[in-house]
């Protein structure tokens, strides 16, 4: 007698894809998404997360400590539109470590054809990757800003809470977190090494703010303290902060002011458009060939 | 039903000049559903011919349709139905398989959820088992092909471009990816376009074959044709071979006598059989003893020598 089969396996072969395909915004956006994740290492390995929450974590401590002065002293500790020019070497540090990670693996290992086979542009690839790094940087910053916000408004302080001053020193934390992105980006682009790349970024920093204290001691020396003033201008940090206090008349945080007038917004939007260029010449090579 | 519904890609004084270079010349060729092969030696233009179909560079002049499109203007809805297997390596050492595919299954379009389930099924259809879950890292060879392979295909497309699959494969790797070829334009119903510099491979596996040199076309045609045009029949006999060859030299066949056998071309215009009687009659008036009589399927390579002699 025979076993009745109870149940079969079937070789189902092919299936056609048959249900819904996206335009170019979703796709774009779900590589945004992508890379924003990358960048604080989720969907990594365990390695690549210590270093982007070991440099959050840095940028929260003194929104925390500036909360416990306040609700113990009853003082304003550390003050919104000084945070970013405080906290630089960490937020360069972060965009060293971080926007390498976003370009080069994909020109050393050569993934970029297989990007541009797709729906994808050159263009949508590059703004995909920039929106991930600004919303990076602008979350670094942001989250301190707002939680020392929440803090003040908690404890409530003497006096109004600092409302404009907590705005200003958002918007500038928006315009510094695309400036840096995209000199990150334009910088990291050039090298398919990401340990080049993180070099660069970090020398690049290192660089600008080291002429401009050179260029400043030297000006100011001689007398021409105005000049002085323009040499702050060369480190990306002061520029932005030159850019909050044009726009909201926030106290400089260099101590000594900068240059009076609009130039340096002139000069942040001059530096974005430069970086971006040279971002998009260096993408245009690279697929050409 | 108009043409470009039936033609897959189709060109028209396709050229593209480099600075230095001319890589394609006045390319006009057609091919249809299929597998089709596209044969040349290195540095033909293949690879500039599958850029420009997919519509990311320019041609210098003509013009170039892919399921209809224009790849001057419409690069991008192409790209959404197309794939595209690079020769080159092009997989990031530190991501899964899995992960991978699904990342480029959502950059042509398909929701995360789908993106998913399309990229078991695919890497299951190439191959690639329980290690698709390891970093890609680690893998040989062929493993890596498959990958590239299952890439191409995640999104469903409806024709596919594989430049160069077999590189740096051994037999049975080849062997294999062959066959994954030739189960993708026949049971998947993909169109492919695979470009190879062995002609024997494309044989196996393609329908009609393109083949170019220094960017102009050498010969389109399909598979059948190719063979037809250098059929051939074997003729072995006990002893006298010599004589055999002279009485069908004297008729005015095409002999070529390779060791213990004697091979007589079939042109392809031939009214049918005459050949065949030619020998028949030939062993009968010499009295000879019949050991074997066989067709022999002309291989590409013969006619890809052809034009150049």
């Amino acid at each position: 007698m025979t076993i009745q089969p109870t149940g079969v396996i079937h070789d189902i072969g092919y299936r056609h894809y048959e249900g819904e395909r996206l335009g170019r915004g979703h796709v774009v956006a779900a590589l945004t998404r992508h890379s924003l994740r990358g960048v604080f290492g989720l969907g990594r390995t365990a390695k690549a997360k210590i270093m982007p929450f070991l440099l959050a974590m840095i940028m929260l401590l003194p929104a925390v400590v500036s909360i416990a002065i306040m609700a113990l002293v009853k003082q304003q500790g550390l003050q919104y539109h000084d945070y970013a020019t405080i906290m630089q070497p960490v937020l360069a540090i972060f965009l060293a470590a971080q926007a390498p990670y976003l370009v080069a693996p994909d020109l050393r290992f050569q993934v970029l054809p297989l990007y541009l086979s797709r729906p994808v542009t050159v263009l949508d690839y590059l703004g995909a990757k920039l929106a991930a790094m600004t919303s990076a940087m602008f979350l670094v910053l942001a989250t301190p800003l707002t939680l020392l916000f929440i803090g003040e408004l908690l404890v409530d302080l003497p006096g109004p809470p600092h409302t404009t001053d907590y705005v200003a020193s958002m918007v500038s934390a928006a315009v510094l977190a695309v400036l840096l992105a995209s000199l990150g980006l334009a910088l990291a682009s050039f090298t398919p090494r990401r340990g080049l790349g993180v070099a660069s970024v970090i020398a690049f920093y290192l660089f600008a703010s080291t002429v401009s204290l050179v260029f400043y001691g030297a000006f100011e020396s001689m007398g021409q303290d105005d000049t002085a003033k323009w040499a702050m201008l060369i480190n990306p940090f002061f520029l932005v902060d030159a850019v909050q206090v044009s726009l909201f008349g926030t106290p400089p945080s260099n101590g000594t002011g900068y240059p009076p007038g609009p130039w340096a917004c002139l000069i942040v939007i001059g530096v974005i458009a430069a970086a971006l260029s040279g971002l998009v010449l260096r993408y245009r090579k690279a697929t050409s060939s | 039903m108009t043409p470009s519904v039936t033609a897959c890609i189709s060109t028209e004084g396709l050229t593209k000049q480099f600075p230095r270079v001319t890589a394609l010349e006045n390319l006009t060729v057609t091919t249809e559903a299929g597998v089709t092969g596209l044969v040349g030696a290195n540095g033909a233009g293949k690879s500039t011919l599958i850029k420009i179909l997919l519509g990311l560079q320019p041609a210098t002049s003509g013009r170039a349709h892919v399921l209809g499109m224009d790849t001057a203007t419409q690069g991008v809805d192409i790209r959404r139905v197309v794939g595209y297997m690079p020769e080159h390596d092009c997989l990031p050492p530190d991501v899964s398989a899995t992960e991978f595919v699904v990342h480029m299954a959502q950059m042509s379009g398909l929701p995360r959820t789908a993106a998913r389930e399309r990229a078991a099924d695919t890497l299951r259809h190439v191959g690639l088992y329980e290690e698709r879950y390891r970093p890609i890292g680690g893998y040989s060879t062929g493993m890596r092909q498959r990958v590239k392979l299952a890439q191409a295909l995640v999104h469903d497309p409806r024709l596919v471009f594989l430049d160069e699959p077999t590189n740096g494969l051994d037999p049975q790797g080849r062997d294999e990816m062959l066959a994954l070829i030739r189960r993708i334009g026949a049971d998947f119903g993909i169109s492919v376009l695979v470009t190879s510099h062995l002609l024997g491979e494309l044989e196996r596996v393609c329908d009609h074959v393109i083949v170019i040199d220094s960017g102009r076309l050498l010969r389109s045609s399909s598979i059948g044709e190719f063979t037809q045009a250098t059929q051939a029949i074997a003729v072995e006999v006990e002893d006298g071979l010599q004589s055999l060859a002279e009485r069908l030299t004297a008729a005015g066949e095409a002999v070529a006598v390779q060791g213990r056998l004697l091979t007589v071309q079939v042109p392809a215009h031939d009214e049918a059989g005459r050949t065949y009687d030619a020998v028949r009659d030939a062993v009968c008036d010499l009295n000879l003893n019949l050991v074997r009589l066989e067709q022999r399927r002309g291989h590409i390579e013969d006619v890809f020598k052809e034009p150049a002699a």
